[in-house]
């Protein structure tokens, strides 16, 4: 994987070029956390009950939903703002003229980024437990394995926006559906038993729903394995299906932007 | 980058094949107009860009692919690079398919556009070299050897720290010449690349591609719109003209036969019976007096049969007592160049077509 590590160096280098922007991203962190630590306490009495199926502090609960919300947000547009960048900027064919594999590059592209979200999700996930978030410590390793599995079933919905985004010069409203969709019906504020039952079947087909509901329950509840499995199997096959479709999208959209010679066209 | 002394310019005949391309061909689909495409959606229009092509390229050879623009230079160049996928034909580039074997192409070749925005300019010039490093899976350690060596062969090795945003045109050419230097690719692919350097850049850069054929054995394709840079500096020409091959043939009898007739001669007497002399001979054709400059005369004419016959018109004039100030071959455009080549090439065809 030198290729990917080559791409995501260079991207860190031109990001910290930016220094600005570097900090306000990191320094932004506070704006996130202090008003999620304030409301979230003023809500804890009445969303006590609302919560109790899957954790029991409404601050905790709010946290990793912000924390999954944004890597799931990094993982589905750092690909295809990759691609569009490197196409704007007239890297794409240089990098796609190397001997290096279509797998590295697209890890390449989407690494820095990976890379920097989960480094502003692990201190924001500190500064909550400094905070007084509580979490179940022996939960940690699973609840990283099923974060893995979440933030992996978006990068395939990442690979065919980035397709979409080689062969159009744009996604349109895609990725905005998808987030916004994940968003409201997913759980990130609220646990989806109280979404109005009329919109709640739609918040199954939705990964982080699965995904999210599974990793509040084991970091922040300390449920076993077993009280989750069905929503992990659900989302393993989701992750599997999106990966697969993802990757076959992607390269065939490749194909057909070297067939019809648009790979520098922006 | 391989070190071997180079032969030279020897003739392709005794060189192995790096490059050999069988009847490539390539269109593109016209774009339409949205009504157009809403009449009748699955009848779309194609133009053919490259079509059937036929060449091969050797090793240490530097070949010029000489065309306007629209002829098909670029396409070739991207269909040779695996950026671009053919609709028929083939190309082996040192052994390998670009069809079926496309990674093992690009290892062997790396190809320079005039387009500097495939460069970082926010990294500086070593940062975006150790980038095409990894990517072709050096590591960074043995790399920084290795593009301080290949930055001082294209005159960059003190400007390895700069961002490459403070470069000037020139100097990032340079770097984009490094930068495929870097992988020691035995063919380079040459697309426009002196289309923005000042002349005497242009004049270094060519100098350096030639000393890369000479000295390190690399085979290079050059696609250029300059008749000038195709005729001194590459062993071979190819015009290309519509995405077929107008002319091809080694530089010097390209150049001899259809470029460099055309001389200008300033004189005090433009009407000196001897100028109706050398027409009659058969020396001169096409005789035109261009200008009148300061009670002189300026006249273009055709002088055909290289350097040596223009040299015998000049002998001519002078023992016929017509006072010469200035005697020069005059640089013809590309367009009346590439005219000249392909009413050749028509006149060529139509007499095959009616012996057949």
């Amino acid at each position: 994987m030198r290729e990917s590590w080559a791409l995501i160096r260079s991207a860190w280098l031109t990001a910290a070029s930016y220094r600005m922007a570097m900090f306000i991203s990191l320094f932004g962190l506070v704006f996130v956390l202090l008003p999620l630590y304030f409301i979230a306490n003023a809500l804890q009495p009445a969303m006590q009950q609302t919560i109790s199926g899957e954790a029991r502090q409404y601050f905790g609960f709010v946290v990793l939903g912000a924390i999954c919300f944004s890597l799931v947000s990094t993982c589905t547009t750092s690909l295809p703002s990759a691609i569009d960048g490197a196409i704007g900027r007239g890297t794409l064919e240089a990098i796609l003229g190397t001997p290096a594999r279509l797998r590295a590059i697209c890890v390449g592209f989407m690494g820095y980024g990976v890379i920097w979200a989960i480094l502003r999700a692990a201190i924001l996930f500190g500064v909550a437990v400094w905070l007084g978030a509580v979490v179940v410590w022996r939960g940690v390793p699973l609840g990283l394995g099923v974060m893995l599995l979440v933030m992996l079933t978006y990068a395939g919905f990442g690979l065919v926006l980035a397709a979409i985004v080689m062969l159009f010069r744009t996604s349109g409203p895609l990725a905005t559906v998808l987030l916004t969709g994940s968003m409201f019906l997913g759980g990130v504020y609220y646990p989806t038993s109280v979404i109005p039952s009329w919109i709640r079947d739609l918040a199954a087909f939705f990964p982080l729903t699965y995904g999210l509901r599974a990793l509040r329950q084991i970091m922040l509840r300390g449920d076993s394995f077993a009280y989750v499995a069905r929503d992990v199997e659900i989302l393993a096959a989701m992750t599997a299906v999106s990966l697969s479709v993802g990757t076959l999208v992607f390269w065939v959209a490749l194909q057909r932007a070297r067939r019809v010679g648009t790979l520098s066209t922006y | 980058m391989r070190r071997s002394e180079g032969p030279g310019r020897r003739a392709p005949a005794s060189r192995a094949s790096r490059v050999s391309v069988r009847r490539l061909t390539k269109s593109y689909a016209v774009r339409r107009r949205w009504i157009d495409a809403l009449r009748r959606p699955f009848s779309a229009q194609r133009t053919i860009v490259i079509e059937a092509l036929e060449l091969d390229v050797f090793d240490s050879e530097m070949f010029g692919i000489l065309g306007l623009n629209g002829a098909g230079k670029t396409t070739l160049l991207k269909m040779l690079a695996t950026l671009i996928l053919p609709d028929a034909g083939t190309a082996i580039i040192g052994g390998h398919d670009i069809n079926t074997d496309a990674h093992a192409v690009r290892a062997n070749l790396a190809m320079v556009t005039a387009d500097e925005r495939s460069l970082n300019w926010r990294l500086s010039a070593n940062e975006n070299m150790l980038l095409f490093a990894g990517l072709h899976r050096m590591k960074a350690k043995e790399a920084r050897p290795l593009i301080a060596d290949t930055l001082a062969t294209v005159g960059l090795q003190s400007a390895g720290d700069k961002i490459v945003g403070t470069f000037s045109s020139g100097m990032r050419q340079r770097l984009l010449l490094a930068r495929a230097l870097l992988s020691s690719p035995r063919i380079l692919l040459m697309d426009e690349p002196t289309r923005s350097l000042d002349p005497i850049a242009a004049h270094d850069f060519r100098r350096l591609l030639r000393d890369l054929a000479d000295r390190h054995g690399v085979s290079i394709i050059l696609a250029t719109h300059n008749p000038d840079e195709a005729f001194t500096y590459c062993d071979r020409v190819a015009v290309l003209h519509r995405g077929t091959i107008a002319a091809l043939g080694r530089a010097s009898e390209l150049a001899a036969r259809f470029g460099r007739e055309r001389y200008r001669i300033w004189t005090n007497n433009g009407e000196h019976p001897c100028f109706n002399a050398l027409v009659r001979r058969g020396l001169v054709q096409d005789l035109t007096p261009v200008e009148d400059v300061d009670g002189g005369f300026v006249v273009e004419c055709n002088i055909g049969g290289g350097e040596a016959q223009g040299a015998e018109v000049l002998r001519r004039l002078v023992e016929s007592h017509v006072a010469v100030n200035r005697f020069e071959r005059v640089a013809l455009p590309l367009s009346s160049l590439i005219a000249r080549i392909v009413e050749a090439h028509s006149t060529t065809a139509a007499t095959e077509s009616a012996r057949a």
